[in-house]
């Protein structure tokens, strides 16, 4: 298998206090990885740090053999991220929204074009139907959209950047479950039935453990370490109630 | 691509377009005769006049400055919190009986605050000569009313259940009133008393261009003389002066503000205002100002009815109208457009802490000032006024955009940026459009500001209704005095109206505060 992604003793803290700590982790392609872990554990700090918008207080992020803080601007369009706080832009509507996932593969002018309309709407239609909306919405503004809309439209602009991974901070916290597990079976069944190409490799911090069967392996952390590291097939009950 | 609706984002940028025709008009009329003075006038900068007799000159001029600003800046605070509070709809909540007068006395307020400070004392020295009390009842006749109206408005924002909460327990309408109203009046008073003490300085320093003492009096003759080293000592002082005054608000803010009961914040906000107002009389007392005679009125022979109506006919005002709303129109494209240009087009944090300074700087130079350098290499005409406005407010509006950008959240900046987006892209979407509503609402105010101002730009610039009322004045026509400050009022008041609803309607769909 090939390895994408490795996170090399990664440790962050702030004086004394550890956020992460002495942190090894290595993704490769197509791997389908449920971060679990208590509230306040260091889920969204390694997030964070993995997708090289946090630099580690110790150790390194190594994306295809090469350090993240070395990666040209547009490689790390390669790397797609769904933030916990979703982080849209509610002055635009949803499609410019959406379109926000592919600014780092355009220059600027189409930065702007997109402000002045919605560029390359057929694409932004695909990524709505992908998270089950309806077309319609390409013009409604965020800020009219309730919490679950605003979640699938934050999951629309990752598919809109067609990442080779993504990582997720909790994004079926305020889905209903029929709607968590479809849009879960998009993101690893690889059901592909639009012409957005689906990312292959996923690491998804998550609190519904009923989901963690859909992925193949699991990573638990506690206290700011992971403690579990496992496939799911080797999974025991027990580890994750230590977990939590 | 389909045309949508335009989004705050994109709409910050149109404002833009002012520059085609200033530049069309600009460079029409453009000669080269005045760059080298331009280009001496921006080096001057560089090395200002050091002789003590200029710094000496500059310092009384300053001091004047400051002393009348400080001593209108109080009484305009009393009288306007004054006539604010009875003007709110909450104060006459108890008694419902009498509600009529807090509307007059509402509305009453639009008159005054519609006119300039400059105009104001332009009028008051043909009514009381050149007298210190003219500059000062001159920023306290426009500032109370204005000052009024902002703490009517944020007091009637409140809820008012805790009143009837208070009033349902039996305590009287008067107390129970005070007992709310008074921890709401604190914070409107630290924040908004603080600016409109800068604003007194400015307005201050505007008299003093228009002839009545203090550094603007030292800043319009250096420039007049082309003494551009020495004018540049004098900006440099005021700069030093606006600057120290920033440091010093924030210093009270921070130490004598926060976290503080209630008790104190009111012993603090009035111990400040009236150790102002003292140190402020003292202190034009210490430069001989006779400040304790009253000015002496001097009789007016009024026009008769007959005499307006004619000056009414005789004027062409529906040219100076159309000429005042332009001016308006293109001053605030370049104040509202141009500081989120230059952010996209420099995003990083050197550039963006430089601009932060030059801002300064544009706003430093009064309007006036601006007007008589750029007359030096074209004529006057309405793009000149405009660019002079434009300037000036483009300083504003760019000091607090750079400021409120840096205090910014920068989640959403971080998301696109981790996505691989350029600086230019991250900063449009993840530090400008949140931004945007709340910027295009102070837009909004600057134009209402702008359009007030365009009465002292024209009386410079030649053109509009401040240069009409500077001609009328100058030939002691009062039939069109009356008429074109009338008609003045009348345009500001219906420009307050229109900007205070676009600025509502930016606000409601405002998700950042853009003043910090």
């Amino acid at each position: 298998m090939t390895k994408l992604l490795e996170l090399k003793e990664i440790s962050l803290y702030h004086k004394d206090n550890f956020r992460v700590k002495n942190i090894n982790l290595i993704v490769n392609q197509g791997e389908k990885i449920a971060i679990v872990g208590k509230s306040g554990a260091g889920k969204s700090t390694l997030i964070s740090i993995a997708n090289g918008s946090i630099l580690p207080s110790e150790g390194d992020v190594i994306w295809k053999g090469q350090s993240i803080n070395n990666l040209r601007k547009r490689e790390y369009s390669n790397i797609g991220t769904i933030w916990q706080d979703l982080s849209l832009i509610d002055e635009l509507n949803v499609g410019q929204n959406i379109n926000c996932g592919a600014l780092g593969k355009h220059g600027f002018l189409w930065a702007l074009k997109n402000l002045v309309g919605i560029i390359d709407k057929e694409l932004c239609k695909e990524c709505l139907a992908a998270v089950g909306l309806p077309e319609k919405s390409i013009y409604s503004y965020i800020s009219k959209l309730s919490g679950g809309q605003k979640k699938r439209i934050a999951i629309a602009r990752l598919l809109r950047q067609e990442p080779e991974i993504a990582l997720a901070d909790e994004p079926f916290s305020n889905l209903d479950p029929l709607l968590s597990e479809n849009i879960l079976d998009l993101l690893i069944n690889n059901k592909n039935y639009f012409n957005i190409q689906i990312p292959k490799t996923l690491i998804i911090s998550l609190h519904q453990l009923n989901l963690l069967n859909k992925f193949n392996r699991v990573i638990g952390i506690k206290e700011g370490e992971i403690v579990i590291d496992s496939s799911i097939n080797d999974l025991k009950p027990s580890q994750i109630d230590w977990i939590f | 691509m389909k045309l949508i609706k335009p989004v705050a984002p994109l709409l910050i940028f149109i404002p833009l377009i002012a520059y085609i025709p200033i530049s069309i008009e600009i460079i029409k009329e453009f000669h080269i005769g005045g760059i080298n003075i331009i280009f001496q006038f921006i080096t001057s900068a560089i090395k200002p006049s050091l002789n003590i007799l200029v710094v000496r000159s500059a310092w009384e001029g300053l001091q004047i400055t400051i002393a009348a600003a400080l001593t209108s800046w109080v009484i305009s605070m009393f009288i306007g919190i004054f006539l604010g509070v009875l003007s709110t709809d909450l104060f006459w909540k108890s008694m419902p009986n009498f509600s009529f007068l807090g509307k007059f006395i509402k509305y009453s307020l639009a008159v005054p605050r519609s006119i300039h400070e400059v105009i104001w004392g332009i009028l008051f020295i043909q009514i009381f000569g050149l007298n210190i009390w003219v500059a000062i009842i001159s920023i306290v006749v426009p500032y109370s009313a204005i000052t009024a109206r902002v703490i009517s408005e944020q007091l009637d924002s409140f809820d008012i259940q805790p009143l009837i909460a208070l009033q349902q327990t039996g305590a009287n309408s008067m107390s129970s009133f005070i007992t709310i109203l008074f921890p709401k009046l604190m914070p409107i008073l630290s924040n908004y008393g603080s600016y409109r003490l800068e604003c007194a300085i400015r307005g201050a320093t505007l008299l003093g261009i228009f002839g009545l003492g203090g550094i603007g009096t030292e800043l319009y003759l250096t420039l007049k003389s082309m003494e551009f080293r020495e004018m540049w000592t004098c900006l440099w002082m005021l700069w030093f002066v606006i600057i120290s005054l920033e440091k010093l608000i924030r210093f009270i803010r921070t130490n004598f503000y926060s976290n503080i009961d209630f008790k104190k914040s009111i012993l603090t906000t009035i111990s400040i205002l009236f150790s102002s107002l003292l140190i402020g009389i003292i202190w034009l007392y210490g430069l001989s100002y006779d400040i304790f005679t009253p000015p002496t009125y001097t009789y007016l022979i009024w026009p008769s009815f007959l005499e307006i109506r004619q000056a009414f006919y005789d004027l062409p005002l529906l040219n100076l109208i159309i000429t005042t709303i332009s001016i308006t129109f293109l001053a605030s494209g370049i104040a509202i457009g141009t500081p989120p240009l230059l952010l996209i087009f420099f995003p990083n944090k050197i550039s963006l802490r430089m601009q932060s300074i030059i801002w300064v700087f544009f706003r430093l130079i009064p309007p006036p000032l601006t007007t008589i350098i750029i007359l030096l290499f074209t004529i006057p005409n309405i793009s000149v006024a405009a660019l002079s406005l434009g300037i000036t407010h483009m300083g504003v509006m760019g000091r607090l955009l750079t400021d409120s950008i840096f205090n910014q959240k920068k989640d959403i900046y971080q998301a696109i940026k981790s996505n691989g987006s350029s600086r230019r892209s991250a900063t449009l979407y993840g530090l400008l459009s949140p931004k945007s509503n709340s910027y295009l609402a102070y837009g909004s105010y600057r134009s209402d500001v702008i359009l007030k101002e365009t009465a002292i730009i024209g009386a410079v610039g030649g053109v509009g209704l401040g240069w009409q009322l500077q001609e009328s004045l100058s030939s002691f026509d009062w039939a069109q005095v009356i008429v074109v400050t009338c008609i003045f009022s009348l345009l500001t008041i219906s420009g307050e109206f229109l900007f205070y609803t676009s600025q509502n309607y930016w606000l409601r769909n405002s998700t950042n505060n853009f003043i910090i």
